[in-house]
């Protein structure tokens, strides 16, 4: 069984990003960049299924330029066989994306597609739902357990007031929750071992996809400020204060 | 003099000058604010006020020099060696209300803060304008600015950044004579004479209350990746710093031992990689361009060769890296529930490996019972080393035993013209073994710097210099 999963390179989660003075866009100079950490869920799940001797092959793709080939290294030296980056400097949709994964999956024919949910820095979460229309796979989102037997995926999802279960037919797409797993750090053996696995690189091009944007980014601007408490002196005044000033009661 | 006000006298006056609620005489309040973490003794002080200006600093210190009563400053009361227990009727005088930032200089690149702000609100105060206060360490979210102005406290990035004195460019102190020093004054070039700020740095209290400082900043770090190493051998610490010095910017080396490891794994956290080993490293290093990282790897590649290092992983994420500094950090606090005996001690970090063999001689020869548990800041030559109780031993005979091991270990930090106390100061703990590494004449002259800044010895007594005067 071939197992692909995508991986996408954004702004570490514990960095406090700062829009650019413009407006333009979110600043990442000098800021340090990672795995999104529902991709590195993804990359954990998939190198676990190896592992347990369920699957034979993990393919780790990332979409960007030069830059994401660090986080396709990543997902080598965390255990994935072998690399593809799309190189393209265009700001992609998630359609884009969807369409660039859909054409990768018509060369490789994976068995299994595992996905973050979604992105830190967009949340758009659309890219695997869009990808398991286009390529007409069943898709499970959101989970927080995955179990390949007898060419189905059990996978179950984090739904509002409780779990679902669903048995998809291979192949699927199915993106990752927080609790599905916890990813292992990248040993250092293993990043050397990496070192020397294969990495193709792509272009949309080749792929015969349009990437260009259909939307135009506006403006990025900082929430805003929230103003100083205060402690009120009373039971009494919070109350007046709750009724008459921030009037949430009655 | 009035050294005859009665207590109730006393608290009244305090009360007078501070308001009525911002005075605490309530044992649990008394036992809280008189004690740090050392809770080596039971504190018992008269009371504990909160001032809100320097000039209500001023007229405590002043009354409880008129009363003949003695004034214990407290900070975060994060301490460990007994510098803020307050144990025989003095008045606490607690810097919590004085906790703004008061002033931001974008040129200077200072700030300039009351004594009670706490570290981490500095640190991202920094942050939010797009600099860095470096000082950082374990206790970071409970210490304050003029705590650890008054201990010099050091941490965990000290190779880099230095101790909380390298980032003190003006300290306002109130002396125990009442009166108010400006010193310094943000100044980066001042050649007038002796430079009092800095006897005021790691002065512990025994000079005065620091009431405000000007503290520096700088720039933001590049991005940086943390590394966790499994070493072979003892031997091969010095060996791994060595290389890694040479082929990486480092901002941190720490080290621990596996009965550390296993301390904090028991704690709850998860070992980086299944390998066990005798000691591990851990590593900050700037991760801000390929090359740099490649550094990095190619070092590791070469301490595999040369069979130091076994094993090894590096953070991808903050996340990683936050959750490999906590096997580090968490190491005090997994230990304090067995009750470890605590020594700090520092030797140039050359003679590392030396002191670490000798020291464990020592105490394999002479007590083959206890189990050292070893962690500390190896790159500045600094060692917490930690004894844990053996389980038919009493607390007070272990103490006892402990004392005794201890003679011998500072003789090898004298052999080694180390020090009993590289980075929590002197406070109660090591009074006595300040002797080991302080000449008489040089005791001497710091008991003189002692009585020109507090004339009537009411301030922080019996810390660093071993003489409690009766109350």
């Amino acid at each position: 069984m071939k197992v692909l999963v995508a991986v996408k390179r954004v702004a570490d989660a514990n960095v406090k990003v700062r829009a650019k003075a413009d407006g333009t866009d979110v600043d990442l100079n000098n800021v340090k960049m990672a795995i999104n950490p529902f991709c590195e869920i993804a990359v954990e799940e998939a190198v676990r299924l190896k592992e347990s001797g369920v699957a034979e092959e993990v393919v780790a793709v990332s979409i960007g330029d030069k830059s994401c080939q660090e986080q396709i290294r990543t997902s080598l030296a965390l255990g994935a066989d072998r690399g593809i980056q799309v190189e393209t400097d265009a700001n992609l949709q998630p359609l884009a994306i969807a369409k660039l994964l859909k054409a990768v999956i018509d060369r490789e024919s994976p068995d299994l597609i595992i996905l973050g949910k979604q992105s830190i820095d967009s949340d758009n979460n659309q890219t695997g739902q869009m990808l398991a229309a286009l390529a007409g796979l069943a898709q499970g989102t959101f989970a927080s357990e995955v179990v390949l037997e007898d060419g189905h995926a059990r996978v179950t999802r984090e739904v509002d007031g409780g779990l679902q279960t669903l048995n998809l037919k291979l192949p699927a797409v199915v993106t990752t929750d927080l609790r599905l797993n916890e990813p292992r750090y990248a040993s250092l053996p293993n990043i050397m071992k990496a070192k020397k696995k294969p990495m193709d690189v792509l272009t949309p091009e080749e792929l015969g996809v349009d990437v260009a944007s259909k939307l135009t980014m506006v403006k990025v601007e900082p929430p805003a400020e929230r103003s100083a408490g205060i402690i009120v002196e009373s039971v009494e005044q919070l109350v007046d204060k709750l009724k008459n000033e921030a009037k949430v009661i009655s | 003099m009035g050294a005859e006000l009665t207590d109730l006298d006393f608290i009244r006056r305090v009360r007078g000058i501070c308001g009525q609620k911002n005075v605490l005489t309530g044992t649990a309040d008394l036992e809280f604010f008189g004690s740090d973490r050392t809770r080596l003794a039971t504190p018992a002080p008269l009371a504990v006020a909160f001032p809100g200006t320097t000039e209500q600093v001023v007229d405590l210190v002043r009354l409880a020099a008129s009363a003949g009563r003695s004034v214990v400053p407290s900070g975060g009361r994060t301490g460990l060696s007994g510098g803020a227990m307050a144990l025989r009727g003095e008045l606490v005088i607690a810097m919590d209300r004085m906790n703004t930032i008061k002033a931001f200089d974008a040129i200077n690149q200072s700030v300039v803060c009351q004594a009670g702000v706490v570290t981490a609100q500095l640190q991202a105060y920094a942050r939010d304008r797009g600099l860095f206060y470096p000082v950082d360490f374990a206790a970071s979210g409970s210490s304050q600015i003029g705590g650890n102005i008054a201990t010099n406290a050091g941490g965990i990035r000290v190779i880099r950044y230095g101790m909380t004195r390298q980032w003190v460019s003006g300290v306002k102190l109130v002396t125990g004579g009442g009166d108010v020093l400006d010193l310094n004054r943000g100044l980066t070039k001042n050649n007038t004479g002796y430079d009092l700020r800095h006897l005021v740095v790691g002065s512990e209290g025994t000079l005065g209350i620091v009431v405000e400082a000007t503290m520096q900043l700088t720039t933001s770090p590049p991005p940086s990746s943390v590394v966790c190493l499994a070493l072979a051998k003892l031997d091969a610490v010095m060996e791994v710093s060595r290389a890694f010095k040479a082929s990486s910017s480092l901002s941190a080396f720490e080290f621990f031992s596996e009965a550390a490891m296993k301390a904090v794994v028991a704690s709850g956290e998860t070992r980086p990689f299944d390998t066990i080993a005798p000691f591990y490293v851990l590593l900050e290093l700037d991760a801000d361009t390929e090359s740099r990282v490649d550094a990095a790897f190619n070092c590791f590649e070469r301490c595999v060769r040369e069979a130091w290092v076994m094993d090894g992983v590096i953070s991808q994420s903050g996340e990683q890296a936050a959750r490999l500094w906590r096997l580090r950090e968490g190491i005090s606090e997994a230990l304090a529930p067995l009750q470890p005996y605590k020594n700090d001690l520092s030797v140039t970090p050359s003679q590392v490996p030396v002191f670490l063999a000798e020291v464990e001689e020592v105490c394999r020869s002479h007590y083959p019972d206890f189990s050292l548990v070893w962690y500390g800041h190896i790159g500045d030559g600094n060692l917490h080393l930690n004894v844990l109780k053996p389980e038919q031993l009493t607390a007070a005979a272990f103490h006892e035993r402990c004392n005794e091991a201890n003679e011998k270990i500072y003789q090898i930090v004298q052999s080694l013209g180390g020090s009993v106390s590289a980075e929590h100061g002197v406070g109660l703990l090591k009074r006595g073994a300040l002797a080991r590494t302080s000449t008489p004449p040089e005791l001497a002259i710091l008991r003189h710097i002692k009585s020109a800044f507090d004339p009537s010895g009411i301030m922080n007594p019996g810390k660093i210099m071993p003489t409690i005067p009766d109350s």
